[in-house]
């Protein structure tokens, strides 16, 4: 009952806190709408005179926001499924089926989980350059799930490790073949694992930097972050463009988040934990 | 597991990668023959029917793997024994040769020397906020889930775009930093945060770990609600007080996932690239250049992929010493 108590001070206590953190977001959302001159003025805490929406046209035409968008979304959604289509059946073997090498094959996993991506990035460029996937969503979608597959193959190997092994028994006795069992009655029990590996890999993915940087070259190709990048040095000087585009790029995810925050949260602790 | 720089994730994979290597490897034997015993118990078919059916499972996340990442790490390790100098000519053996040229460059040195203030000032601060944010959440009832939410979103943007967003708070004219200062009468603290040398490395890795702090928090308040609360109980029927509480039953209770949290955030601090990348590309004089950022100035800029690549075998062998020595830490408390 002593929690109870504390609750309204606690809440009271955070608030500046809160308010602190949240500031670069509230200060863009307002400068986002302020016409070149209010910027200029310099200060942060004023109103708009006039909500000048028009930022966001000019920002959204001039920025190509629409193909940036575009792109991230279709590297998320293949980052995405392919991760699921590899990683899964591939924890399933090393969770369920006995077979030579599985130790060795274990310890090369751990070592992809180690090495940051950036020490590898030389031959990396060269092996896409040599399959001809440099400046291609294809080539940014494999690198990015290959450097995701040691994590989304412990993920889904430490989940299935907890499925009675009774399962497999009996769905074998009703002349199941392994990827049976897998798609029929191990994927349909994992939803926490599943659901894990998803929110992981699109938020790692949607907010990736240094792959695109390396692979993706020409504007049309590129997703999101590296976009905006390109757009707020090109535009410096028009504050403007700069905070409307700026705004663009993370207001989608938050929405999104807010929306989902139950799933997100879970899928994010329980990939920590399991992973 | 889980996202660092987050761009690991690719924080993201970022995200997920570290906890993996620090969860995984201290049972990882055991389990291992957890394992094969249990195996032994599963009606046999054919034992190559299995093994090949094992390898048809496998052979598409490994295909990618080795192509990718496999082959990629041990061309790294070759590389750094030969000297080239751009993608599109032929290397030669130099044998140790770039390792010398490396303990030579004082960048090398500099870089190294910043990527461990770097994690410090991130496992200090991210990690610290994250903690002391959950301990005050956790408490809530009515209001956690709008503090949590609302304490997460920063995490949710982009290194990248985190670096575009503070780039223009620190802005010397017209940021928020500097405009707030003096608008509340600090205007004596007012800097140039990005220009002054001594203060770079710091104001950058406040912008990285603004955008961390949400996930490590996160973790800590998933960590607070395993620990049991009889403990609780039991400490107020001793007639500790609140403090008494934190010292002895909270804080004990965490350690497991304090460990986990301490290592992520060094494996995503050592991954981290976009902030200093977009906000100061490891200027001015080098001051904030990383280990990260200099192999991408090496590699895609001076096109020394000898020296480069020596950065990339020490930026490895960081991160594994990392892994072991967490895993080593939180074996040892789970005994």
């Amino acid at each position: 009952m002593s929690v109870r108590n504390r609750e309204w001070p606690v809440a009271l206590a955070l608030t500046p806190v809160l308010i602190l953190i949240l500031a670069p977001f509230v200060w863009l959302l307002i400068s986002s709408f302020k016409t070149e001159a209010e910027i200029g003025r310099a200060d942060p805490f004023t109103w708009p005179a006039d909500l000048m929406w028009r930022n966001y046209l000019d920002a959204w035409q001039i920025g190509g926001f629409g193909d940036l968008v575009g792109n991230s979304l279709i590297n998320l959604i293949g980052v995405v499924l392919l991760s699921l289509i590899t990683c899964a059946p591939a924890g399933y073997a090393l969770a369920k089926i006995r077979f030579p090498g599985r130790e060795w094959l274990f310890y090369a996993f751990i070592l992809g989980l180690t090495v940051p991506v950036q020490a590898i990035v030389i031959p990396l460029y060269q092996v896409l350059f040599g399959l001809n996937l440099v400046n291609t969503l294809a080539g940014i979608v494999l690198v990015q799930v290959s450097n995701g597959i040691p994590f989304g193959i412990f993920l889904m190997r430490s989940f299935f490790i907890g499925v009675p092994d009774d399962l497999i028994e009996a769905a074998k006795i009703d002349g199941a073949s392994h990827f049976q069992i897998l798609t029929k009655v191990f994927l349909p029990i994992s939803t926490p694992a599943v659901q894990a590996l998803v929110i992981i890999s699109a938020l790692s993915t949607w907010n990736d930097f240094f792959l695109p940087l390396i692979v993706l070259i020409s504007p049309e190709v590129q997703t999101l972050p590296l976009g905006l990048v390109r757009f707020a040095s090109t535009y410096a000087s028009d504050y403007r463009l700069v905070f409307s585009g700026t705004v663009i790029s993370f207001l989608p995810i938050i929405l999104l988040y807010i929306l989902m925050q139950r799933r997100f949260t879970e899928g994010l602790t329980q990939g920590a934990i399991k992973g | 597991m889980v996202i660092p720089e987050t761009p690991g994730s690719k924080i993201v994979a970022p995200l997920g990668d570290a906890s993996a290597a620090a969860g995984h490897t201290g049972g990882l034997s055991a389990r291992m023959s957890e394992g094969r015993t249990a195996g032994a118990a599963l009606p046999e078919g054919s034992p190559n029917g299995d093994a090949r059916t094992a390898f048809w499972l496998m052979a598409p996340a490994l295909a990618l793997y080795a192509v990718f990442t496999l082959l990629p790490i041990a061309a790294t390790f070759w590389l750094s024994f030969n000297s080239s100098a751009g993608f599109n000519t032929s290397a030669s053996f130099v044998g140790v040769g770039n390792y010398a040229k490396a303990a030579q460059d004082p960048i090398v040195w500099k870089s190294l020397v910043h990527t461990f203030l770097w994690l410090a000032y991130h496992v200090v601060m991210a990690g610290g906020l994250g903690l002391l944010l959950a301990l005050a959440v956790s408490t809530l009832r009515i209001t956690q889930v709008f503090f949590r939410t609302a304490f997460f979103l920063p995490h949710l943007v982009s290194l990248a775009v985190v670096g575009v967003i503070w780039a223009n708070i620190y802005d010397p004219f017209f940021g928020l930093l500097n405009t707030a200062l003096t608008r509340v009468g600090l205007g004596a603290f007012t800097q140039g945060w990005l220009s002054d040398p001594a203060l770079v490395l710091f104001s950058v890795n406040v912008a990285s770990s603004w955008q961390g702090f949400g996930l490590y928090m996160l973790l800590f308040i998933a960590g607070l609600q395993n620990i049991d609360h009889s403990l609780y109980d039991a400490a107020e029927v001793d007639g500790a007080n609140a403090f008494q509480k934190l010292i002895y039953v909270t804080l004990p209770g965490l350690r497991e996932v304090t460990t986990f949290v301490v290592s992520l955030a060094m494996i995503n601090g050592l991954k981290g690239f976009a902030t200093v990348f977009v906000m100061t590309n490891g200027g001015p004089f080098y001051q904030s250049e990383l280990i990260t950022t200099y192999i991408y100035r090496l590699a895609f800029q001076s096109q020394d992929h000898g020296l480069a690549a020596v950065l990339c075998i020490l930026l490895s062998l960081l991160a594994i010493a990392i892994t072991i020595v967490f895993n080593r830490w939180r074996a040892r408390l789970s005994q």
